[in-house]
C-alpha cells in the first residue's frame, strides 16, 4: 500500500505524539554524567552515558533548567560533599522530551544524592578491595615513623590557605622546634589533581634521602570535590610510598582512600602541624626524662664514689699516719742505735788508741832497759875477764915466748917460761914436760 | 804515712804494725826512736780524727 510521504516535521511530530502517548510522565534512571556544562543563564547541559567496561553502550542529552539546577546542585553537594560533575553516577528523575527541531533529550526533575553516595561508597570499597588484594593497602602504615621527623616534604598548592596555616604553625611553634620544610607544588583539586599529585610524589622520591616524612595537605574552605583522593592510582602511590605519609586533606566527611592508606591521617593541615610538633615534644620529653634519669644515676653514682673516696681517703690518712709514726719510731730507734753504736765505735777506737799508746809508751823503755842490762852484764863479764882481776884473785899467767903454753906444740927442755903474779914476774927453766 | 789527709784505717794499721814490731820483733835500737816518733805522731792524728768524728757525730745526731 502506497502511503503519502510525510514531511520531516510531520514525522517528528508523530514521534513526539507517540512518545507523549506511550511514555510515563517521568522515569527514575541510573546514568553516568559524561559531560556537563553550564550556560550563562544557569541552565545545565549534560550528556548522560552508560558504560560497559570502557565502551559506551547508551548516550543521551539531558538538561537541568537553571531554577531546578540551583536547588538540586545545592542539595546534592550538601549530601555528597561533591559537585555534579562528569564521571559520577546519578539516579535522576527525568522526563523524556522530543522536540521537532532539537530532537530527543531528557529533562532532569530530581536527583537522588543518596544513590551517588552509595555508588561512591561501592566504588570506594572496590578500590579498597583491589588495594588489599594486591597487598599494598597497609604498606605505608607498616613504615616506622622516624623518632623525631623534622625534614618534611609537603605536597600542596602554594595558594592554599591550609598551607599557610601549616607553615605558620610549624615555624612559630612554642617549643621553638626547627623543621626543614620543602614544598612540592601540585594542583589539589580539579581533573588534573590526581596526576599532578602523583607527579609531585615522583619529585619527592627523587630526593627522598632529604626527608623523614611526606605530608599531603589541602586547604579547607570550599567544599570542592575530593574524588582524586579516592582514586586507585593516587591511593596506590601513597600506600607504596617509601616515606611515611601524613594526610591533612581538610574535610569533615568520611575518610578518603588516600587517608585510609596513609601512615597517619589528620583532618586538617593545622592538625598535621600539631601532630608533628607533638611528636617532637614527646621526643623531647622522652629525652628530658632520660636525661633526668641519667643525671640521677650519675649523681647517685658520683655521690657513692665520693663517699667511697672519702672513706678511702680517711683510711689512707689513718694508715699513712700510723705508718709514718711507726717509721718515725723506727728511725728514732735507729738514730738512737746509731748514736750508741757510733759513740761506742769511737770509744772503742779511743781505747784501742790508748792501749796502743800505752804499749808505745812503755815497751821501748823496757827494750832499752833490756839492752842496758845486757851491756851491764857484758861489762861485768869483761871486767871479770881482765887478767889483772885474775892476778888479783891469786892466779898467775904463764907464757912461753909470750904465748900461752897450750898454743906451743913443741916445748923443749931448758926453754924459759915466764910466770906473772900480781906482784912478781918469775922466769924459770923447763925441766920436765907431761902431757895431761 | 798520713801526709795530707789522714786515712784512719791505714794509720791504725801502721800503728798496729809498729806496736807488733816493738812487742815481738825486738827492733833494732837504731830504729826504735824513729818508730816511736812515727807511732806517737800517728796516735796524735788518730786521736784528732776521733775527736772531730765525735764532734761531727754529735752535731749530726743532735738533730735526730
Amino acid at each position: 500500500m502506497q502511503v503519502e510521504p510525510l514531511s520531516l516535521f510531520e514525522l517528528n511530530k508523530l514521534i513526539r505524539q507517540t512518545l507523549d502517548l506511550n511514555m510515563e510522565p517521568s522515569y527514575w534512571v541510573v546514568a553516568e554524567i559524561g559531560e556537563l556544562r553550564l550556560n550563562q543563564k544557569g541552565h545545565c547541559y549534560m550528556e548522560l552515558v552508560e558504560k560497559e567496561e570502557d565502551t559506551i553502550r547508551a548516550k543521551i542529552r539531558a538538561n537541568i533548567w537553571s531554577y531546578t539546577y540551583r536547588n538540586l546542585s545545592g542539595w546534592f553537594e550538601s549530601i555528597t560533599h561533591q559537585t555534579l560533575h562528569p564521571g559520577i553516577k546519578i539516579l535522576a528523575n527525568v522526563t523524556v522530551n522530543f522536540h521537532e527541531l532539537y530532537g530527543l533529550s531528557l529533562t532532569v526533575k530530581d536527583i537522588d544524592p543518596n544513590f551517588t553516595l552509595g555508588e561512591r561508597a561501592r566504588k570506594k570499597q572496590e578500590v579498597i578491595r583491589q588495594l588489599q588484594s594486591e597487598g599494598v593497602f597497609t604498606m605505608n602504615k607498616e613504615l616506622l615513623l622516624p623518632v623525631a621527623p623534622q625534614r618534611i616534604a609537603v605536597i600542596s598548592s602554594p595558594t592554599a590557605a591550609g598551607l599557610g596555616d601549616f607553615m605558620d604553625q610549624l615555624e612559630n611553634n612554642k617549643e621553638n622546634f626547627r623543621f626543614e620544610v620543602k614544598l612540592f607544588q601540585a594542583m589539589m583539586q580539579g581533573d588534573e589533581a590526581m596526576n599532578s599529585i602523583i607527579e609531585a610524589m615522583h619529585r619527592v622520591h627523587n630526593e627522598i634521602e632529604d626527608f623523614d616524612v611526606l605530608v599531603i595537605i589541602r586547604g579547607g574552605g570550599a567544599k570542592v570535590d575530593l574524588d582524586c583522593f579516592d582514586t586507585y592510582d593516587l591511593a596506590a602511590h601513597v600506600a607504596q610510598f617509601p616515606l611515611p605519609v601524613i594526610t591533612g586533606i581538610g574535610h569533615e566527611r568520611d575518610e578518603t582512600i588516600t587517608d585510609l592508606v596513609a601512615h597517619t591521617k589528620m583532618k586538617t593541615p593545622t592538625a598535621v602541624a600539631a601532630f608533628l610538633i607533638s611528636g617532637l615534644k614527646q621526643f623531647e620529653e622522652k629525652i628530658d626524662a632520660l636525661y633526668t634519669k641519667a643525671w640521677h644515676h650519675t649523681h647517685n653514682f658520683l655521690n657513692h664514689q665520693n663517699s667511697l673516696l672519702d672513706h678511702l681517703q680517711n683510711q689512707l690518712k689513718h694508715l699513712s699516719k700510723r705508718f709514718l709514726a711507726e717509721k718515725e719510731s723506727e728511725l728514732d730507734r735507729l738514730g738512737h742505735s746509731l748514736k750508741l753504736l757510733s759513740k761506742s765505735i769511737v770509744s772503742q777506737h779511743k781505747i784501742r788508741l790508748t792501749n796502743l799508746t800505752n804499749q808505745i809508751k812503755s815497751k821501748p823503755f823496757v827494750i832499752l832497759q833490756n839492752h842496758l842490762n845486757k851491756i851491764f852484764f857484758l861489762e861485768k863479764s869483761v871486767q871479770l875477764l881482765d887478767p889483772q882481776e885474775v892476778l888479783k884473785r891469786g892466779y898467775t899467767i904463764t907464757t912461753i915466748d909470750g904465748k900461752p903454753p897450750d898454743s906451743i906444740e913443741n916445748i923443749g927442755k931448758d926453754m924459759v917460761m915466764v910466770t906473772k903474779s900480781r906482784k912478781k914476774t918469775i922466769k924459770s927453766k923447763i925441766q920436765h914436760i907431761k902431757i895431761n | 804515712m798520713a801526709e795530707k789527709k789522714l786515712i784512719y784505717k791505714k794509720a791504725l794499721e801502721r800503728l798496729e804494725e809498729i806496736v807488733h814490731k816493738i812487742e815481738n820483733d825486738e827492733p833494732e835500737v837504731d830504729e826504735l826512736s824513729q818508730l816511736v816518733k812515727e807511732a806517737s805522731t800517728l796516735v796524735k792524728k788518730c786521736k784528732e780524727k776521733l775527736k772531730t768524728t765525735e764532734k761531727e757525730l754529735d752535731g749530726a745526731l743532735d738533730d735526730i
